[in-house]
């Protein structure tokens, strides 16, 4: 019952790209002064230098993976692109932030041209310290079958975003 | 390789109806009668021509369907742009295509396909426009199948709206209760500080009045 409240769920990141999970770990995203709740409305010119992430947890020996899509591209009513990779940093200890991690795929800052595109971070449990392969492109990426492959299980924390081209109206005509 | 089976069907349909052509322009009735009969005849040859040409691009289309999935969004790209460049007057030139995505420039032998005897009859018809697609000969059902997708991913869309405003309301709610409850650890704290400080100062008064009691007077 709960579920369908969960803002992932309403937002249908669960089950666009996700499976449904449980929050374990604390995710921290902000941009500038902005901390990202889901659904918070970001322009592009908002979004353009990588946020600052921390996690919770309590074991600095645990690793965790972060990954940034898109799944609306090119645009929400025809995406099929989906996903597009924007970010990936693996090794990140707990109770630290991207910094400590290693970058794979470096941040490319969202810029959507058609409608209102959904960002989400992703935050996966590794097993341990391992290799990651950085995928040949950014689109048509799959965070499930890299969790998979990877042996990652499922998230253990997520947080999205809606980002639309800066002269956007907000989905809203006046 | 498209090019090459479209310039095929159209060289095909080319040498039908300048035979057809042909046989209109040698009857010797009377002008609107044979326009008429002209009309009937080229409409026969013309919808022949057609059916194969359909059935034809029809193998084909499915075909590409697998291969070219995103940019076949229209239903009916081949058939309905084709029908267009058959109905088009001669000295028409070919605007581009407003809504697909389909690379196809017009042929060359379109514009010249028709011999002069034809041209009126191409010209009624054609005055409803090309890529008037609501007008073309098989609009009936692709009319439908096209207003229907638009209709659902509208209400696609709509429903991406209304998350969002769903979200947007959760996110108030949960504010809201955070700022409940901060008021109300507030209030409470204030509380269990008072009490505290009732309990401190009658504590020290119960010890004086012990004493008080204990004194060997």
């Amino acid at each position: 019952m709960s579920h369908a409240r969960d803002p992932l769920v309403v937002g249908r990141v669960v089950p666009d790209v996700l499976e449904l999970f449980t929050r374990s770990i604390s995710l921290r995203v902000t941009y500038g002064q902005r901390e990202v709740t889901n659904g918070l409305d970001l322009r592009p010119s908002q979004v353009l230098n990588k946020p600052r992430v921390d996690i919770g947890g309590e074991d600095l020996r645990n690793f965790y993976t972060l990954v940034m899509v898109d799944p609306d591209v090119p645009s929400p009513s025809n995406p099929h692109l989906r996903e597009y990779l924007h970010w990936l940093v693996t090794d990140i200890p707990a109770t630290t932030g991207t910094n400590f991690g290693n970058e794979i795929v470096s941040y490319e800052s969202p810029r959507p041209t058609s409608g209102i595109h959904r960002i989400v971070l992703v935050l996966f449990r590794q097993l341990g310290r391992q290799t990651v392969y950085e995928p040949g492109w950014r689109q048509n990426f799959n965070t499930r079958e890299f969790a998979a492959i990877y042996n990652l299980g499922l998230p253990v924390a997520a947080v999205f975003f809606n980002c639309q081209r800066e002269s956007g109206c907000g989905g809203r005509r006046s | 390789m498209l090019f090459c089976f479209f310039s095929q069907m159209l060289s095909s349909a080319k040498q039908k109806i300048n035979q057809s052509a042909f046989s209109i322009s040698s009857s010797s009735s009377s002008l609107s009668h044979s326009h008429s009969q002209a009309k009937n005849m080229t409409q026969v040859t013309m919808e022949e021509v057609w059916k194969e040409i359909n059935l034809a691009s029809l193998h084909q289309h499915r075909q590409l369907n697998i291969d070219h999935e995103p940019m076949l969004r229209n239903q009916n790209p081949y058939n309905s742009i084709f029908q267009d460049f058959l109905n088009m007057p001669l000295n028409q030139q070919q605007p581009p295509p407003s809504t697909s995505s389909f690379p196809l420039p017009p042929p060359a032998t379109v514009l010249t396909l028709n011999p002069h005897s034809i041209h009126t009859q191409f010209e009624e018809s054609a005055k409803f426009g090309c890529f008037g697609k609501k007008r073309s000969q098989d609009s009936d059902e692709s009319r439908g199948d096209r207003r229907h997708k638009r209709m659902i991913k509208n209400r696609e869309s709509a429903a991406r709206s209304r998350a969002r405003k769903q979200e947007c309301a959760y996110t108030n709610e949960l504010e809201l209760e955070i700022a409940h409850l901060q008021k109300e650890n507030a209030r409470l704290k204030k509380q269990e500080e008072q009490l505290k400080m009732a309990e401190a100062t009658q504590h020290q008064t119960k010890k004086t009045l012990q004493r008080s009691w204990t004194a060997p007077f």
